[in-house]
């Protein structure tokens, strides 16, 4: 079987976010960057299934130079291949943009399932694995906590509020992984080492023959206020005046109530 | 008689050796060569064994200091002597072995080497002196073996057993009744004699414990005594050469492997793990199969005596976790013992036509005979076993502390750690199959170069309160105060980076912290066995302290003072490091700092493990205590070299624990002792601790504190601030 599995490097989620003076992004400076967390399950359950009914996994990838390590993360955990997508136009394009580009280079490879994350915890736009599959063609489904395969049969469980889905459909398709669909594994020391040599494909926009014509701009980025400080109940010291107390100002000064 | 030597009597005392078994000595001879042979023959299977399986390893170098080991556990028996019944029978017996043997070998030497030659040494009150100390020697190990009787069928302690259930083997029986009967049978062939000459020779008094006992043979025939004799003395030498021939294969063995293995233990500092040298290009990491240790490694387990002074003290065990050190060791054995017989015939196959080769293959033939006829038709070799997951299961593999209490404690120097450290190694590195929270714990090292996982640019942020600078802003200082993870980002630790900031600010002390330059010191990595994660975050400390040129180096968790101080060195990062307890001694015996307001309550400190055991820091604590007004101080049951774990060493700290809990066990522990204080010098302790006090409901009455919190409480030079009441009313104007 053929396995894509989309990585994004993201900020580490301890990182220390701060915003450009002009606003047209972040300071990259000291951040620590890391696979997002979302896609590292996809990952996952791409190599899961390679184990389970054979095959490869490539990974494709969008970034900068530096996202090439993240990459070779996935490839240490045990992926065969990569395509690293490495344009100035592209590394921090919208989700549209992203998901063409994805699109193009996947579609130059033999392909059975492609793994997204549900989202990038950076931009959280939740948008590219549902585009890819548009622009594929291929049907989709999303959010994904289990996911069976038997022959070309896919079963998948997405969770809705209070209830579950069970969604079937048929490869290829795509699937966007969340929290609970596996517990991602820890790279072998050999794995690590192997991963150095594993072949990764090196692309750019005009490679891919895409359009780097954005369908949204981020026009601006703003830090959010500062928080001002808590606020200590003193009213009252039972805890009934207490929960008085809270009502009141939930309802007058915050009026969320 | 041999001519030209005086004759024995008054004056001229002595013993005629062969008496009334003259004709005795040619068949004692033969006997005693057949004895001789099949040890010969098992000690050389045995020696085939150490020597076909494990890596190399140098162990042999550095003689004089091996020399001392030696002496200093295997002929004073220093480590044995530390727990008094098993230290005093284990000596009994050993020591009076000991005499009983050079008294036959002065026997012999005059008998057969210089009385031909007409000297007789063993006269007058040379012999008097020299019988009497034979008899009382005898008495000791007959003492001894009483001792040992009792207690191992007796008293049963809990380290004779794997819980509960006794490991005791017929081995053990037929080892202490030989010993017996040879001690026994030897005191009445005495009796008999001095029975039949006492009129003769009434120095015999000397001999008192077989003059004593000749009166038990009052009125037997001077006949039927000297057939007595002659029978008892046939008895006696079977049983002794029995005993010789025995050992190679028998717990006996210990005779030859215990002392060899105390010969051979590592000179290297306390609990430094050898580091995994080239990550490139190996093909295996860490130890998945027995072939992966080290000769020596396997070999310790041919030195242990199933004594179980480990056990005694394993914090793991002791609170019913899986692990025991003494089973995991005779666990290795075993699959030694079944694997190691094939090592040797395919060494012996291999290795050409050499005389020992070709006496090896014909051993091989014999051993393999003696399974085919013990098993009854179609042997069959034992089945194969994975060393990781059934012969040493995955519990007793992660249940270790590393709190070093075995390998301090073992009376045959045995190395436990290092083999338990490179089976995780190989879990970690090749399998990457472990415990969830610890893979959390190993990425937030990578990403955020702690094991909380708190952003990394947080971590001088506790400094800010006290202002003390980097070295990045003044490298010109004469400590490096290496703050490590807990003092960074752990909300109690930081109280403890604080107080000791400000001691030494108010000492004059001039010191630095890396700031967000420092990384995690990578002692839990390291001993989880993710020895690639240690290397790269050790690497990056000492890449940072070099570039500052950073000579001394302060830590307050003993995890990262041991790592800097031990194990960094692998690395080329040598620095003189110190642990903040002490530099605090050694501050109040200068008179830099004074400890004048009085801190009322009792303390009890709990020895870290990686400051006493690992270190041999033990008293520079206790004098900081000692040196606080008002203080009462109590020791725990357990301290020093004996000291109980709190639970969070070897990785533990970041991983669930299963059963009873260590730290309970420890702070119920002081609070037996009555501490109202549990005085610590480790972060990892002093949650340990807090978090064993509120198990035990005391969170009103006790408290855990890092020792440079109390003192600095004790120097009295702050205001103590009252717990800020939030909802007081508001002043009056």
């Amino acid at each position: 079987m053929n396995i894509i599995a989309c990585v994004k490097q993201v900020p580490d989620t301890e990182a220390q976010i701060k915003v450009k003076a002009d606003g047209s992004g972040i300071e990259e400076g000291g951040i620590k960057w890391v696979m997002n967390p979302y896609d590292e399950f996809g990952v996952e359950e791409a190599l899961k299934l390679k184990e389970k009914a054979g095959g490869d996994v490539t990974i494709v990838s969008i970034g900068p130079a530096r996202a090439m390590e993240t990459i070779r993360t996935a490839l240490a955990m045990g992926a065969e291949k990569g395509v690293h997508i490495d344009d100035p136009a592209l590394n921090a394009a919208d989700a549209y943009t992203t998901a063409a580009a994805l699109a193009a280079a996947i579609k130059g490879l033999p392909y059975d399932i492609i793994f997204c994350g549900q989202r990038a915890i950076d931009d959280d736009s939740a948008q590219v694995g549902a585009i890819l599959a548009e622009i594929l063609g291929v049907p989709q489904v999303t959010f994904v906590t289990k996911l069976e395969i038997d022959g070309t049969k896919v079963k998948a469980v997405r969770p809705i509020e209070g209830a579950q889905l069970v969604i079937e459909t048929s490869l290829p398709c795509v699937i966007t992984a969340t929290k609970g669909l596996n517990e991602p594994r820890y790279a072998s020391l050999p794995g690590i080492m192997k991963a150095k040599k594993k072949p990764v494909e090196a692309k750019n926009a005009a490679a891919l023959g895409v359009s780097t014509d954005a369908k949204s701009k981020v026009a601006k980025m703003i830090p959010p206020p500062a928080r001002p400080p808590g606020k200590i109940l003193c009213a009252d010291d039972t805890p009934e005046g207490k929960a008085a107390e809270l009502a009141k100002l939930l309802r007058e000064e915050a009026k969320v109530i | 008689m041999a001519h030209g030597i005086a004759p024995i009597g008054i004056g001229n005392e002595g013993r005629q050796v062969f008496w009334n078994a003259d004709s005795f000595e040619l068949f004692l001879f033969l006997f005693t060569g057949i004895a001789m042979v099949i040890f010969a023959v098992g000690l050389f299977r045995r020696w085939q064994m150490w020597t076909a399986m494990g890596k190399p390893e140098i162990r042999m170098d550095n003689v004089n200091e091996r020399l001392k080991l030696l002496w200093r556990n295997g002929i004073l028996q220093i480590k044995t002597w530390q727990d008094p019944y098993p230290g005093v029978m284990h000596g009994m017996i050993f020591f009076g072995f000991f005499v009983l043997i050079f008294g036959a070998a002065f026997d012999a030497t005059e008998f057969h080497i210089t009385e031909p030659f007409g000297i007789a040494f063993l006269r007058g009150k040379f012999y008097l002196v020299f019988s009497m100390i034979m008899d009382l020697f005898g008495l000791f190990v007959l003492i001894g073996v009483l001792m040992a009787l009792w207690r191992r069928y007796i008293l049963r302690p809990d380290r004779l057993t794997y819980k509960g259930q006794p490991d005791s083997t017929p081995d053990d029986a037929i080892v202490l009744l030989l010993i017996l009967g040879i001690i026994v049978t030897g005191f009445v062939i005495e009796a008999l004699r001095i029975h039949v000459t006492w009129q003769q020779a009434p120095w015999e008094v000397w001999s008192f414990v077989g003059w004593n006992l000749a009166k038990a043979f009052a009125g037997v025939e001077p006949g039927s005594a000297k057939a007595m004799h002659a029978a008892t003395w046939w008895i006696h030498t079977f049983i002794a050469l029995g005993f010789i021939a025995y050992i190679p294969y028998s717990r006996l063995m210990h005779i030859i492997t215990t002392p060899a293995n105390h010969f051979m233990t590592t000179l290297k500092p306390v609990g430094q793990l050898e580091p995994i040298a080239d990550f490139e290009n190996a093909e295996s990491f860490g130890v998945g199969t027995l072939e992966e240790f080290t000769w020596k490694q396997i070999f310790d387990s041919d030195a242990c005596t199933r004594c179980g002074r480990c056990q005694d003290g394993c914090p793991a065990y002791l609170t019913g976790k899986h692990l025991s050190p003494k089973k995991l060791v005779q666990d290795i054995k075993t699959y030694w013992l079944e694997k190691a017989p094939a090592a040797v015939a395919a060494k012996n196959a291999a290795a050409g036509d050499g005389k020992l080769a070709k006496l090896g293959r014909i051993l091989d033939l014999v051993s393999l005979l003696g399974k085919y006829k013990m098993a009854g038709e179609g042997y069959q070799p034992p089945a194969e076993r994975a060393l990781i997951g059934e012969v040493v299961d995955l519990h007793e593999l992660w249940d270790c502390t590393n709190c070093m209490y075995c390998m301090e404690n073992c009376s045959a120097s045995i190395e436990h750690v290092p083999k338990i450290v490179g089976m995780r190694q190989y879990k970690v590195l090749m399998d990457a199959d472990f415990a969830p929270e610890l893979q959390l714990t190993y990425r937030n090292m990578e990403n955020n170069s702690n094991p909380w996982g708190v952003g990394s640019h947080l971590r001088a942020d506790w400094a800010k309160e006290v202002g003390v600078k980097t070295l990045a802003e003044d490298a010109n200082v004469e400590y490096l105060f290496y703050v490590g993870c807990a003092g960074s980002f752990d909300d109690r630790g930081k109280k403890v980076s604080i107080a000791f900031a400000k001691i030494l600010q108010a000492a004059g002390i001039s010191f630095g912290i890396l700031g967000t330059e420092e990384s995690c010191c990578g002692d839990s990595a390291m001993r989880g066995g993710n020895e690639y994660l240690y290397q790269t975050l050790a690497q990056a400390n000492i890449e940072v302290m070099k570039a500052y040129g950073v000579k001394k180096i302060i830590a307050t968790c003993p995890h990262g003072y041991n790592a800097l101080k031990k194990d960094y060195p692998n690395f080329d990062g040598n620095f003189e490091v110190y642990h903040h307890t002490e530099i605090i001694a050694d501050l109040i015996a200068q008179g830099k700092i004074k400890l004048q307001k009085p801190v009322e309550g009792t303390f009890t400190y709990h020895d870290s493990c990686f400051l006493g055991r690992y270190n041999n820091v033990y008293e520079q604590p206790r004098k900081i205590l000692a040196a606080v007004p008002g203080a009462k101080t109590v020791e725990m049951a357990r301290n020093h070299g004996k000291s109980f774990c709190c639970g969070a060493g070897g990785a533990r700290m970041w991983m669930e624990e299963h059963g009873d809990r260590i730290n309970d066990a420890r702070a119920k522990q002081a609070i037996d002792v009555n501490a109202d204080t549990i005085a610590v010098g480790c972060p990892f302790c002093l949650t340990m601790m807090s978090d064993g006090i509120k198990d035990h409901s005391k969170e009103e009455s006790m408290v855990a504190l890092d020792l440079a919190e109390i003192v600095w409480k004790a120097m009295g030079l702050e205001e103590e601030k009252a717990p800020v009441e939030v909802c007081a009313a508001p002043a009056e104007e």
